[in-house]
């Protein structure tokens, strides 16, 4: 029994030597990436079905880039460029033509340069909690009373951890 | 003239034609879909008639809430507008659409240029769906005035917003964003089931009816999550829900005690991720989001709004959007801000029906009030001056300079008024405007 015990002991030991903590902005990196996971609207591929829906079609480039609304076969009473399928103004075929990202249109707005009291969408954000973060076990939801010594995720028992061990620890950590 | 009326979320678009008689609108969904299993397109409306929903790819024209997509936008809207829907020439027509919060500046042209060049609206108005509020019957109660300030929650798929509004107008130094939303909770469920059990990270459209059909707010968090871990087999919160059989076109469904299985059906097993996941709304730093829970933020929202009227705003909180129907969220909203309200004031939650369609039901009868067509841009007016003619006439978060002259001069010249407002708020609170939980002295946290 004790020399088990003891050689136990000593392969922590080595461990927690080998082990190095990950710096605190290396897991605020790895949050932040988690959380723009979670603004996806799909899992795989998140770029491809963006522009042109059919796979054959690809994404064209510049000005003749096809859209996916002028070929549908709708019909729509009135006469209206919709209905018609009139030419559209240039202001409207840039716009469907020339997709842009929430965060080039924020930069395009120049909301950044008001007044630092008006009230924008940049600082219109909830303030952050005034309490510490309650850790939850990132296995099975539990209270996480202990992290991982390597990545820093909270688990909740061996158990969790193992679990933890084999399949997610450092998987995320860049 | 017909009014169109679109309530544009980024999840679902619900719309309707004003008539007299109000109609439920129609729930369309804000999506351009691919579906892996018959290689088709589905289109807003059409996405009702897809039978195979598993891997949907989805083309969503909302980023975090604002429109960036205007090919998809305009794909779903062509839809509505053609005779698969409504079959509305909307050359001859008005519109009332509504936006997102803090949209910006240009963002908004656009919709003005696709109102009125691409489908050249006779005339149109451009709103929040919170303003619309005042008008509906959310906060209504029989024998009272209308509440003068209210706090609109709005919990919808990109995130929550809390819109304190006074006298009908949106006191937007003191709107409040956080960013938890539908879209989060799906991909949080999603995550963990995957992780938990199936890999389900392509089926959004599946994970979303489970979220909807399983999660619930908890209102008891640590006595749930002890009853999960006690037994994770056999306790009164784990559920089983059936995912659909896509070979024999069954839907999936919540696995009633009488079910009785076959060798085909498989099983997600929903224990503490029923609640763990709506709890993001109300401790979003259970995923790392460094932003104050629900309750927090409601409390910080009204601390900046005028000292003696709070009391009111505590009083008048409605909820909408698509997360208020999560089983539990009105009472544990209530319970956590009692803890954070002063001492004398009275809390008050007013919730709805249908909290999706609360902000479409007032918008229409904004539109049937006698003076909306005051408050529209023509399509003459936008030939004239562009954007400018909008920009003038709605009211948003830019029309600040008037908002704070309105609080600056609320003091003094209003002096009289004020205080009969608040013999009225004290009135009101002394009738108890809805099922009050009786408030047994609060206690403060700090």
């Amino acid at each position: 029994m004790a020399p088990k015990r003891a050689r136990v002991y000593y392969a922590r030991e080595a461990n927690a030597t080998t082990i190095q903590a990950l710096a605190a902005e290396v897991i605020a990196k790895r949050t932040k990436r988690h959380l723009d996971e979670l603004e996806r609207s799909n899992y795989s591929a998140p770029n491809t079905l963006l522009t042109g829906e059919d796979a054959e079609e690809g994404h064209g480039r510049g000005r003749a880039r096809q859209t996916i609304s002028d070929k549908r076969t709708l019909n729509i009473p009135g006469t209206s460029p919709a209905a018609k399928k009139k030419k559209t103004t240039h202001n409207v075929r840039t716009a469907l033509v020339y997709r842009k990202t929430l965060a080039e249109l924020i930069d395009e707005s120049k909301i950044a340069n008001l007044p630092p009291d008006d009230p924008t969408y940049l600082r219109a954000a909830a303030p952050p909690s005034a309490y510490p973060p309650r850790m939850l076990c990132t296995v099975c939801g539990y209270w996480g009373h202990y992290k991982c010594r390597r990545c820093s995720m909270a688990y909740c028992d061996q158990n969790c951890e193992s679990v933890h061990a084999e399949t997610r620890c450092e998987k995320r950590v860049m | 003239m017909p009014t169109v009326l679109l309530d544009n979320g980024a999840s679902s678009i619900k719309a309707g034609i004003v008539k007299l008689q109000q109609e439920p609108p129609r729930i369309i969904p804000n999506a351009v879909a691919r579906s892996k299993g018959d290689k088709k397109t589905y289109f807003g409306h059409e996405i009702a008639r897809c039978n195979d929903y598993s891997e949907l790819h989805y083309r969503l024209p909302f980023e975090k809430g604002y429109l960036v997509d205007w090919d998809a936008q305009k794909a779903v809207w062509d839809g509505i507008f053609s005779d698969e829907v409504f079959g509305i020439d909307t050359t001859s027509s008005s519109l009332l659409i509504t936006e997102p919060y803090f949209n910006l500046p240009n963002i908004q042209e656009v919709y003005d240029q696709f109102v009125f060049e691409e489908y050249e609206f006779e005339s149109y108005y451009r709103c929040t769906p919170a303003s619309m509020i005042p008008y509906g019957t959310l906060f209504s109660q029989a024998d009272l005035p209308p509440a003068e300030c209210i706090v609109v929650i709005d919990s919808g798929f990109s995130f929550t917003h809390i819109v304190p509004i006074m006298n009908g107008e949106i006191v937007w130094t003191a709107v409040k964003r956080l960013d938890v939303g539908g879209k989060l909770l799906t991909n949080q469920l999603k995550e963990l089931s995957s992780f938990r059990q199936w890999n389900m990270m392509e089926e959004t459209y599946i994970i979303n009816d489970v979220k909807e059909s399983c999660c619930y707010v908890s209102t008891n968090f640590k006595e749930d999550l002890e009853t999960c871990r006690a037994d994770p087999k056999r306790n009164p919160i784990v559920q089983e829900y059936i995912l659909p059989d896509l070979s024999t076109n069954r839907k999936g469904r919540v696995r009633q005690p009488d079910d009785i299985l076959t060798d085909t059906d498989q099983i997600l097993v929903m224990n503490n991720e029923r609640f763990t996941v709506p709890e993001l709304i109300f401790h979003p730093d259970d995923i790392g989001l460094n932003q104050a829970g629900l309750a927090a933020t409601v409390a910080f929202s009204i601390s900046l709004l005028p000292s003696d009227l709070q009391g009111m705003f505590w009083a008048n909180i409605g909820l909408i959007g698509g997360n208020a129907k999560f089983a539990g969220f009105r009472d544990r909203l209530m319970s956590e801000l009692q803890t954070l309200a002063p001492v004398d004031c009275e809390v008050v939650i007013y919730e709805c029906d249908d909290p999706i369609t609360e902000a479409y039901r007032a918008a229409f009868s904004f539109v049937n009030t006698p003076g909306f067509e005051s408050h529209v841009v023509t399509r003459a007016e936008y030939a004239e001056s562009g954007s400018n003619a909008s920009r003038k006439k709605f009211h948003d978060w830019k029309h600040r300079e008037s908002e704070k002259e309105k609080l600056k001069e609320a003091p003094k010249p209003k002096g009289k008024q004020r205080e009969e407002d608040r013999s009225q708020a004290v009135n009101k609170i002394s009738r108890t405007r809805s099922k009050p939980t009786t408030v047994t002295a609060p206690s403060r946290r700090r």
